[in-house]
């Protein structure tokens, strides 16, 4: 039948339409990383990074190849710290990924051996010792302690697999290295279940949108258990304490409490008073909108840039970090002398404080607010919707 | 052929996983370009200029399109809000879930919370086997606070967290500043 041609034919025409897919997805993917600040945006310090900048324009093989050489060329000197350098490692498959296609496997873990085999030694400590942040990498994870020959196959593996799940056109190679190691390959695909059960294990229903292939390459350190079980669940801790300390450093008030129960205590106040900040402070914007159109060339001219860098008034106390202290000093602090306005940011206190007390209360405490204060018509109109629509918003609450 | 089977099984693999890779490539950073960037971005002056005219061109847009029940071109708060989150999140770029959260809620706000009530109200009936710890509880708690960030492992969550954080602290200081000019004219050209 059509069996016997065919086949040959499939396979040239799958090769062609690689190429021009992997072309496509090599240009696209470079912008996408350059774009997509895959390496440091604001801090870009490498050199290699800056070289990326220059290459955007290029085609995009072309480029990526000049981006590899010169990539190659400062690796050797630069040293290791975090992910930028291992971003820079990878490059150079990428470059020569392009090309294998047509040849055989065995020529870019050939290429990228010389290359980056003395850097990965290196890499495979660092891994320890800093603190991982690999989520930026989809790696492989170590099944099993193995010699560092093992450690080193697998990182050349998981290097070149990197691209794997963001390129396509890096399928031949993987499948092409796979056949040496196809154990590991295997084995590496074996993991992927147990990677996704435990991380599954927080998760609700959805988990189609959770990276399940965050693989993590790891190595047990001395005297600790070697259960794969045991390394993921370091990995993760890990990263947790590691976030929880940045956290740490955003929330005020965070470093008196220890322990992720407190933290997030404080992180669960801290975010709900900036939500009722920002509710407040619409609903305080909202009854000055009109003065959008008008004010507008003042706001250019002088007052803005001062205000700008008045910075935060909330956040400069530092006594009882509660969530109604946060709204008591607020609006003192930017009370208008005029008496107009007072009014309006009279009610809007006074009512907030009745917010941490209790939502029920609210509403019939607000009418009642709303009947003695509201003099003109005008006013007791704005008011009287400025805090309808308050009360809607805590209801929906 | 055998390159050619493996091939065509990493395909599916890596198909489904850069269909689903895709979405989440732009989040994939490094963490520590991650956290130092969130500092940095939503700190920077420039940030909250920027921020601070995107929101008052949208104020404004946003009083001429709805014709306002009050004639006197007054927005509700509600929608100040909405339109002050909304601008918040086209500032993130959409790298974070809560970005794109807040710009999807926008589209399909009704009919998603009227299938939310109606889950909610089945889903308490039901007692849950273990009682939760305190920890994960909180966890809950907080995931629930931040938009789009419900069903997400901790990790993530804490990352989201933190960039929310930042957000909202800009957005507080944009529109305290707004405010504060807004207000401070009005009394300017009152006292004179």
């Amino acid at each position: 039948m059509n069996m016997g041609l065919p086949e040959m034919t499939a396979l040239e025409r799958q090769r062609a339409k690689l190429l021009e897919w992997q072309e496509e997805k090599v240009a696209a993917l470079f912008q996408l990383q350059v774009h997509g600040g895959f390496y440091n945006e604001g801090g870009g310090e490498d050199n290699g990074v800056s070289t990326l900048y220059f290459c955007h324009g290029d085609d995009g093989f072309m480029g990526l190849r000049e981006v590899s050489n010169q990539c190659n060329t400062i690796d050797p000197n630069a040293r290791i710290e975090g992910w930028g350098q291992f971003g820079n490692i990878e490059v150079p498959c990428l470059g020569f990924g392009g090309e294998s296609i047509s040849r055989t496997a065995s020529c870019p873990p050939a290429a990228v051996e010389p290359v980056s085999c003395g850097m990965l030694t290196e890499p495979s400590e660092k891994i320890l010792q800093a603190p991982v942040r690999k989520d930026g990498f989809r790696k492989r994870k170590a099944e099993r302690m193995k010699s560092t020959k093992d450690c080193k196959e697998e990182e050349r593996e998981k290097n070149i697999k990197m691209y794997s799940n963001e390129n396509d056109s890096k399928l031949s190679e993987q499948s092409n290295c796979n056949n040496g190691g196809d154990k590991k390959g295997s084995k590496n695909r074996n993991s992927t279940p147990k990677k996704t059960s435990e991380s599954n294990s927080k998760d609700k229903s959805i988990v189609s949108d959770v990276q399940k292939t965050d693989y993590i390459h790891v190595r047990a350190r001395r005297g600790q258990a070697t259960d794969s079980h045991s390394l993921a669940e370091r990995v993760r801790r890990e990263k947790i304490s590691e976030r929880m300390k940045f956290l740490q450093d955003l929330v005020p008030g965070c470093n008196k409490v220890t322990g992720k129960a407190g933290m997030l205590d404080e992180i669960i106040n801290y975010v709900r008073s900036l939500q009722r900040q920002v509710e407040f402070l619409s609903m305080k914007l909202a009854t000055v909108s009109p003065r959008l159109d008008l004010n507008i060339d003042d706001l250019f001219s002088k007052e803005m840039i001062p205000a700008w860098s008045g910075g935060f008034p909330v956040m400069d106390m530092s006594a009882e970090l509660t969530s109604t202290a946060y709204f008591q000093l607020h609006p003192m602090h930017q009370a208008a002398p005029s008496s107009d306005l007072e009014m309006d940011i009279v009610n809007p206190n006074t009512s907030m404080e009745r917010w941490s007390s209790g939502f029920q209360s609210i509403y019939s405490l607000e009418l009642e607010q709303c009947n003695p204060t509201a003099s003109a018509a005008n006013q007791s109109l704005q008011q009287y919707t400025g805090l309808t629509e308050l009360t809607s918003m805590k209801m929906e609450i | 052929m055998d390159s050619l089977v493996s091939y065509r099984e990493s395909d599916s693999d890596t198909s489904l996983q850069t269909s689903r890779g895709k979405r989440r490539k732009i989040d994939a950073e490094p963490q520590s370009s991650e956290t130092a960037k969130t500092e940095v971005k939503w700190r920077s002056e420039s940030a909250q200029r920027a921020y601070s005219l995107k929101l008052v061109e949208a104020l404004r847009g946003a009083g001429q399109n709805d014709p306002p029940p009050v004639p006197s071109g007054y927005i509700g708060g509600r929608v100040v809000r909405d339109v002050a989150d909304r601008v918040l999140a086209m500032a993130a770029k959409g790298r974070t879930r809560w970005s794109c959260a807040i710009l999807a809620s926008r589209l399909r706000r009704s009919r998603l919370r009227r299938h939310r009530k109606v889950k909610k109200q089945n889903g308490s009936s039901i007692r849950p086997r273990k009682p939760l710890r305190a920890v994960e509880r909180k966890v809950k708690v907080l995931s629930r606070l931040v938009p789009g960030c419900r069903g997400i492992p901790v990790t993530n969550l804490l990352e989201e967290a933190g960039d929310y954080i930042a957000a909202l602290e800009m957005q507080v200081r944009a529109m305290t500043a707004l405010t504060e000019i807004l207000s401070g004219s009005l009394n300017v050209r009152l006292g004179s």
